[in-house]
């Protein structure tokens, strides 16, 4: 047990800083959901934001990929930086989801095949037009998502006819396609059974070699086996921030102390 | 408590009435049109021309009234659905909460509010212009008159399509909005553009509901006789250069007169010439089974998609 945690804060601590979110506040109209929020995503390691509900942190998630503008009444100031890039000043929103991905709460898979889920991204920003190139990227990111085994009979199938996990497992999959370097996961698990959500608990662990995982978890047992770095947001700020251990053994503020242990 | 199961009891029993009565009328006319009708249902009824005649057994049957209706059918939604489909997309998908928009959706309110008979009235002034000629033919052998006669296929398709366009727009506009939103989203958090969301994703999860606007709008179309009567120019006949099936005359016949089910039904009964009333019933009853039809592949369709849908 003690190698693992050791092995996560060393990778943790060695890694270079992607997403530098600098004094954002959002409103929704006249409510102001964010408060000069500052904080660091680390490359490779996954990072959960933790929380009451209705405290920020599915916002400060959707601003990542800018899913956010979708919402009328949506303004913010300050800014939120990927790869050095202010992602609100970027022309082509498109560019910048291509780069950040999403996989939702409820499991969204298009009323297609299996195989057309996948192949739909790969065919719009991939430019691709080979098939078999095509139909390797496709068996390709369904191992990364653990789900090739299970499936690979039935590729032709409906993607609806999927148990709700496998379900999820096929969005982030179809995320995987577009090769994004980070990918955000808006409480992936809750809709689903605990064994399923193991499978994709495993399989974020997985994926963080490649990629970048932000997660947004109210399961605290679920950020404490995977997170690397907790944010834990209070009523739209964010009232501590650290590495996991940090967070989860010796947190500095009293409200963490009462969260962790299940006060409210 | 006794009167709380009175009423429900009542209740029920209107209902039950009520339902029972609608029913009862719509067999009542379908049984009414197969006593009247059915007898003259043969092959020769369906695939002969009509001939004006008072003389029963030489007056034909209804081939070109079909054809007639079978064409403006097929002018009125090839010209109505494009346009109703990219009006619904504008209003479900990219139009905001706005004066403009709501100016939109009144005028197409407006629109379906209008009485055919204004529509055709509208359609026959506009298309008399000489300048519309070409949808039409120019009126010849009149001293002093320069107008086009402003009666065709082409006019009465072109305002059957006017008329079907509201409801078109409305239908198709409820499948796209009945698109669950998680689809859009996840099309757009992978980084495609809006519009490839909307024409890969979003239209074809709302096929089977566009489908059936379609359709319906097709029905109105075919059941539609005030338009038909004031811009087709009721000659039992196609009036272009004959043959008028031969394909080389074909934009001659659309740009002439014919009629269709609908007008001849009028034509034949004691409220036109009245000469045949019997072929008059014999139209009705075709023309219901058409109706009847179109309503059970509509039916076929949603039964289709939910077996897809809980696939």
């Amino acid at each position: 047990m003690m190698e693992v945690l050791e092995a996560r804060q060393s990778s943790a601590a060695n890694n270079e800083k992607i997403i530098n979110i600098q004094n954002l506040s959002v409103w929704y109209g006249a409510n102001q959901a964010l408060a000069n929020v500052n904080l660091d995503i680390q490359k490779n390691s996954i990072t959960a934001f933790i929380g009451p509900s209705g405290c920020g942190k599915t916002t400060l998630l959707r601003c990542l990929n800018r899913m956010n503008d979708l919402i009328p009444g949506f303004s913010r100031s300050g800014t939120i930086r990927i790869d050095g890039e202010d992602i609100y000043s970027v022309r082509d929103v498109k560019s910048i989801r291509r780069k950040v991905g999403m996989v939702f709460q409820q499991p969204n898979p298009f009323p297609a095949t299996i195989y057309d889920n996948m192949q739909l991204p790969i065919r719009e920003n991939l430019d691709q037009t080979d098939r078999k190139k095509t139909r390797e990227i496709i068996i390709d990111k369904l191992k990364s998502a653990y789900l090739y085994e299970e499936i690979s009979q039935r590729l032709n199938k409906s993607a609806l006819r999927l148990s709700g996990g496998q379900q999820q497992r096929l969005c982030i999959a179809r995320a995987l396609t577009i090769e994004p370097e980070i990918i955000l996961f808006d409480e992936p698990c809750s809709a689903l059974d605990p064994i399923s959500t193991m499978k994709i608990e495993d399989l974020l662990l997985g994926l963080k070699e490649r990629y970048t995982i932000v997660i947004v978890t109210h399961n605290l047992e679920q950020a404490r086996r995977i997170a690397d770095y907790v944010a834990f947001f209070y009523q739209g700020r964010i009232e501590e921030q650290g590495s996991f251990m940090e967070i989860f053994t010796s947190p500095n503020s009293k409200l963490t102390r009462d969260y962790i242990r299940g006060v409210f | 408590m006794n009167r709380k199961v009175i009423r429900d009891a009542a209740g029920q029993a209107l209902s039950w009435f009520a339902s029972s009565l609608t029913i009862a009328v719509c067999f009542g006319i379908i049984a009414y049109l197969f006593v009247k009708g059915s007898a003259q249902i043969n092959l020769d009824f369906i695939i002969t021309e009509p001939n004006p005649t008072v003389n029963q057994a030489m007056s034909g049957g209804i081939s070109t009234p079909i054809v007639g209706t079978f064409l403006l059918t097929v002018i009125g939604t090839i010209i109505a659905f494009p346009i109703a489909l990219a009006t619904s997309i504008y209003l479900a998908e990219y139009a905001k909460k706005n004066m403009v928009s709501s100016l939109f959706r009144t005028g197409i309110d407006v629109l379906a509010g209008v009485p055919t008979i204004v529509i055709a009235i509208f359609g026959l002034a506009v298309f008399s212009n000489p300048q519309l000629g070409v949808f039409s033919s120019m009126v010849e052998g009149v001293k002093g008159a320069n107008r086009a006669f402003g009666r065709s296929f082409l006019i009465c398709g072109i305002s059957m399509a006017v008329m079907i366009l509201p409801f078109v727009i409305k239908t198709c506009e409820e499948a796209i909005k009945a698109v669950p939103k998680a689809y859009m989203e996840g099309s757009l958090a992978m980084g495609a553009s809006k519009w490839h969301s909307i024409t890969r994703i979003v239209l074809p999860a709302a096929n089977s509901g566009i489908i059936t606007g379609v359709i319906l709008g097709m029905g109105r179309i075919i059941g539609d006789t005030a338009i038909v009567w004031l811009t087709l120019g009721g000659t039992l006949r196609m009036t272009g250069i004959q043959p008028w099936w031969s394909p080389i005359n074909w934009i001659s016949t659309l740009r002439n007169t014919g009629s269709t089910l609908t007008s001849f039904i009028f034509f034949a009964s004691p409220a036109g010439e009245g000469n045949q009333p019997e072929k008059a019933f014999g139209a009705s009853f075709v023309l219901i089974i058409i109706i009847i039809l179109l309503n059970f592949v509509t039916e076929l369709i949603a039964r289709s998609r939910k077996t897809v849908k809980e696939e």
